[in-house]
């Protein structure tokens, strides 16, 4: 009885060994592909100008991607295109999360003058409304 | 014989992750790095508020990278390629969470600007509806000054009890009746009192104004005799005034004897009217203007 019950755990390691070891040896062309159009939208979202130095990180991650699946290293390949995809994921949220904030930094700007505008308008009004408020009261 | 090669294939394995669990270090630089960015992030209440999805991978995957480094070693490739993936998406959730915390600076931004705008709008409708009120009172102003000349005659004559008033272009002009003197006589009777000290103290009130007293007689008798009788009657109405406080600049007298008749002369009644002093109130401190209409004898 053990014997059975050995062998067919044996058979089942062998088994899995073996899905394990198939499972990573064809390249991760699909890794590839998701890093290649996250790097895309890092671009798009203006990666280059607001944050270079993650979207640099992100293309040379994938090149060494690139240059592993060319050598047939598939591991190394499928690590490096996962890391390459986080990279342009923070080129990505990083030039977004840039941007927004010069947009507030305008915006106070913005609201700064409109404020001072306005105490202007209300004040130079100010001045000259009391003269004529006060002679009805005579 | 299978009973053996089992064993030692078990024991083999078992001896090699104990060679490997003994040399492995427990940390590394990047599973350092890894605990400290994820737990910074979740720290943050802006990610766990606007980025928790984000945080959650980052989580997942430190916990990754420690399962791997407890079983590998923290060395060891899949434990730093975790750590590395887990510090990066703590980033990434640090980075959504900026984004998302400035769009929301920008939308209060925007309230605020609308705010700023309202607020200017409604200074500039008060500042109009002041104005608007300032120009009403100015109108009510000027109503309440024509409203108040009119009533001057009402004024006068309700202070002046006994003394017949209306208002002319020249002033108020109060008419004492011939009850003042005795015929053909210019000194005042008794009862000339009381409508001359209502008219005294009328003054007395109104110092910037000031009066003509102008006096008239029937068409009976010589017109000198007449103009000087009318003279001599104004003159004692003036006087009578002016002995009662009231400042003799004020106070002016003037004789016009068979002239200006109220009526026709031509019976008792009307001759009654013709005799008469009138007492001509200047409108403040305007300047009472001569008599122009004809009508002298």
């Amino acid at each position: 009885m053990i014997t059975v019950n050995g062998l067919r755990n044996f058979l089942w390691c062998v088994t899995a060994f073996g899905i394990v070891a198939c499972a990573s040896a064809p390249m991760p062309v699909e890794k590839l592909a998701v890093a290649k159009s996250a790097i895309d939208r890092a671009e798009q979202a203006q990666a280059a100008q607001f944050a270079q130095v993650e979207l640099n990180t992100a293309r040379n991650k994938y090149a060494a991607a690139q240059a592993a699946a060319d050598k047939h290293d598939a591991d190394i390949a499928a690590r490096m295109a996962d890391q390459a995809e986080v990279d342009a994921q923070l080129a990505e949220s990083t030039a977004r999360a840039k941007q927004q904030e010069q947009l507030v930094e305008q915006m106070d700007a913005g609201l700064r003058d409109l404020r001072n505008e306005a105490q202007r308008n209300s004040s130079g009004a100010g001045a000259s409304a009391p003269q004529p408020q006060s002679q009805p009261q005579n | 014989m299978k009973r053996t090669h089992l064993l030692a294939l078990a024991v083999a394995t078992t001896a090699l992750a104990l060679a490997s669990c003994e040399s492995t270090p427990k940390n590394s630089a990047l599973l350092t790095q890894a605990r400290d960015t994820v737990a910074q992030a979740g720290n943050d209440p802006n990610v766990t508020r606007y980025a928790p999805t984000e945080l959650d991978r980052a989580r997942k995957l430190l916990t990754n990278a420690e399962g791997a480094a407890k079983e590998k070693g923290a060395s060891n490739v899949t434990a730093s390629h975790y750590a590395y993936l887990a510090t990066q998406m703590a980033r990434i959730a640090e980075q959504r969470a900026h984004e998302q915390v400035a769009m929301a600076r920008i939308k209060q931004g925007e309230t605020e600007r609308q705010q700023i705008l309202l607020s200017a709008r409604e200074g500039e409708a008060e500042r109009a509806k002041a104005d608007a009120a300032q120009a009403r009172n100015e109108v009510q102003n000027a109503q309440a000054q024509i409203a108040q000349a009119q009533s001057e005659a009402q004024r006068l004559a309700a202070q002046l009890e006994d003394v017949q008033a209306s208002q002319t272009s020249r002033g108020t002009v109060l008419t004492l009746g011939d009850v003042l003197f005795d015929t053909g006589r210019a000194e005042l009777k008794p009862g000339a009192t009381r409508p001359i000290e209502q008219i005294a103290a009328f003054l007395n009130e109104h110092p910037e104004r000031h009066i003509q007293v102008e006096g008239f007689t029937d068409s009976q008798g010589p017109d000198d005799y007449n103009l000087e009788l009318s003279q001599k009657r104004a003159d004692a109405v003036a006087m009578a005034i002016i002995q009662r406080g009231v400042d003799a600049q004020r106070v002016r007298a003037l004789g016009y004897g068979e002239g200006f008749p109220k009526a026709s002369n031509t019976d008792a009644g009307s001759r009654q009217l013709n005799r008469r002093v009138e007492i001509v109130v200047s409108n403040g401190d305007q300047a009472i203007p001569g008599r122009t209409t004809a009508g002298s004898p």
